[in-house]
């Protein structure tokens, strides 16, 4: 047809039409959200890890994760790794959660301790931390309302701040880096580390060295960083797929929900101009295209408005809440599709069956 | 090209079944000419609707047949019956019966997009219709802003488009004022002139007689000879003597009534 009937049909009732887009793009920017909340917690997760320089992290026997996990190793093994053929430096570190207090304010970190004061991690602000002094992350610090020369207390412990970095917290962790002396001296655990951070030779490859630690050094478990990593992603990811499983089918319900009575009250009220269409010579099929055009041109304009929402939030709530970070993953804008397109098809069931049984010879009746 | 463009033989539709079965429409038959304007007239739950419904392939007749231009249209399947009444057929409603989110040029130009001519032609054949028929300014208008002697002229306009060999009009004038009602009568006569088209008015309204060739009468779902119907003397409705409900005997002439009410009426004048 040269006759955009669709596009006038959807826009003669505006209002109506952009109160159904408004549901439907509510419902999907529910997933996209969620997922990009996730995504960006995900990949704050690691930051320490992914910035740490090293190739492979070697962990007790059995752990492969920093999150929700502890890992004990003799300080000797450092000195074991960095013995091996194809190993520039085996850096051991101690790591603990903790509670980090500021004045009033307190704040869970990752309190990691090595001997170089978190190098190479750039400081942002102030300098590496000597003994007694502790790193906060930014955001750490901001909520603690401390700054450089501040004063805090971890594990019941005075730190003077020394110096801040910037980029490694999310809503569910943050970083504080202190000397590993003085976290040894805190946990009363001198003799034992918790992880070696192994940077390789520039001619041998992460994977080979992992492997050749696994073999050389008995009682632990050697893997390349980004194995590491993705180990600590999936515990976390273990954590929340079951929300997000459950976030996505109630943006879907309410998605189905939204263009569903839309599409019911705007079948409802073009009932009598799809008669007239049949009465003049519209084919059934073509008048189910019409209705169909009509949701589906909703959802898509709904989907559209959701991910510009989303992407404004991405560049919005950092600022509000710098640990809050969206990342807008290709794989969940896909995901945000597939759930829009069962939306569409979910919510066109309606206008499909009334129009198939619209009576054309109804046009006579008043 | 034969003269005769609409036969219709023993029609009869009939809804309902057992206890319920109602024959709206029964025995009909009538012959149509090219050109010609053919008023249907009779009393409401007469079976008007139905027979107009079926004549333009809206309603599957429940026996007998109607031949269009040679094509049994009561033998069409459903995929065929729609193009052929996007080719054959203009309606015109009582209540107009334009698309409201379309404008007054888009709603002409919509039944030729459904007949098949889409894009600069029937762009061009509606505005051409439209402003044949007066309404150059209103072209682009949406119809609820048009009074409804304009909507009545884009209905016809429509209705045209396809240049259909029948016009079905359903209480045309019904929603409109006198001159409106006029205008509409004369496009009427004018379309079944000039186009050639044969046009089907189904109307109470008395004021349609002056355009039309030829007046049926239908009660009951069948044609009656209309020499043979009075008139209510209270009312004014045509009823056929032999089945009026009520009637009365004075001063030797017989006065037959649709109804007793009519008839207790003229007793109490």
């Amino acid at each position: 047809m040269s006759v955009p009937l669709a596009r006038r049909q959807l826009l003669f009732r505006k209002g109506r039409s952009l109160a159904g887009v408004a549901g439907i793009a509510a419902a999907l920017l529910l997933v996209l959200a969620l997922n990009a909340i996730f995504a960006g917690i995900n990949d704050r997760l690691t930051a320490y890890i992914d910035r740490s320089g090293a190739d492979v992290i070697v962990a007790q026997r059995g752990v492969d994760t920093m999150h929700m996990t502890q890992s004990a190793l003799p300080e000797q093994a450092a000195a074991a790794i960095a013995s091996l053929p194809g190993v520039a430096e085996a850096k051991p570190i101690l790591y603990v959660p903790a509670m980090i207090e500021g004045g009033e304010e307190r704040g869970i970190a990752y309190l990691i301790g090595d001997d170089s004061g978190g190098a190479p991690l750039p400081i942002a602000s102030g300098r590496r931390p000597r003994a007694g002094e502790i790193v906060l992350e930014r955001t750490l610090a901001e909520r603690l309302a401390v700054g450089t020369g501040s004063s805090v207390r971890a594990f019941g412990q005075d730190f003077r701040v020394s110096g801040e970095v910037d980029g490694l917290a999310s809503i569910l962790n943050s970083v504080a880096l202190v000397r590993r002396q003085d976290l040894a001296r805190l946990l009363g655990s001198v003799g034992v580390v918790s992880y070696i951070f192994v940077r390789a030779q520039p001619e041998i490859g992460a994977g080979e060295l992992a492997a050749r630690i696994q073999a050389s050094v008995p009682g632990v478990t050697a893997s390349t960083r980004a194995a590491f990593a993705s180990s600590e992603r999936r515990v976390v990811g273990d954590m929340t797929t079951d929300i997000v499983r459950a976030m996505i089918l109630v943006g879907f319900v309410i998605g189905v929900a939204v263009a569903g009575l839309v599409a019911y009250s705007v079948t409802l009220s073009q009932i009598r101009d799809y008669a007239v269409l049949r009465a003049l010579g519209l084919r059934v099929r073509s008048a189910l295209a019409l209705a169909v055009a009509q949701v589906g041109a909703t959802v898509a304009a709904g989907f559209l408005l959701a991910l510009a929402l989303v992407w404004l939030l991405a560049g919005l709530l950092p600022r509000l809440t710098p640990t809050l970070v969206l990342a807008i993953r290709a794989a969940d804008v896909a995901l945000a599709l597939v759930v829009a397109g069962a939306v569409a098809l979910a919510a066109a069931a309606f206008p499909v069956v009334r129009v198939a049984r619209v009576d054309p010879a109804s046009v006579f009746r008043r | 090209m034969e003269s005769t463009l609409v036969r219709i033989r023993d029609l009869a539709k009939a809804f309902g079944e057992g206890e319920t079965r109602v024959e709206a429409v029964r025995g009909l038959d009538l012959e149509l000419e090219r050109g010609e304007i053919v008023l249907v007239m009779g009393p409401s739950g007469s079976g008007k609707t139905t027979f107009l419904s079926m004549l333009g392939g809206l309603l599957r007749v429940s026996a007998g047949e109607i031949w269009i231009d040679g094509t049994n249209i009561a033998a069409l399947g459903e995929r065929e019956l729609p193009p052929f009444r996007a080719r054959t057929f203009g309606f015109i409603f009582q209540d107009f019966n334009l698309v409201a989110a379309l404008s007054a040029r888009e709603n002409v130009e919509v039944a030729l997009n459904i007949a098949g001519e889409r894009g600069h032609p029937a762009r061009e054949r509606a505005r051409s219709l439209l402003e044949s028929m007066g309404l150059t300014g209103r072209l682009g208008f949406p119809v609820e802003k048009l009074s409804g002697g304009e909507k009545q002229r884009v209905a016809i306009a429509r209705a045209i488009a396809n240049r259909p060999v029948l016009i079905l009009a359903d209480e045309p004038t019904a929603n409109l004022d006198s001159h409106h009602g006029a205008e509409t009568m004369r496009l009427l006569r004018e379309l079944a002139k000039e186009e050639g088209a044969t046009v089907v008015i189904v109307s109470h309204d008395e004021r349609l007689r002056e355009v039309a060739d030829r007046v049926l009468w239908l009660e009951d779902g069948r044609f009656k000879t209309l020499q043979a119907l009075v008139r209510d003397p209270v009312c004014g409705m045509l009823i056929d003597p032999d089945a009026a409900p009520a009637s009365l005997d004075r001063d030797g002439e017989r006065l037959s009534f649709c109804s007793r009410g009519c008839r207790d009426e003229f007793l109490a004048r």
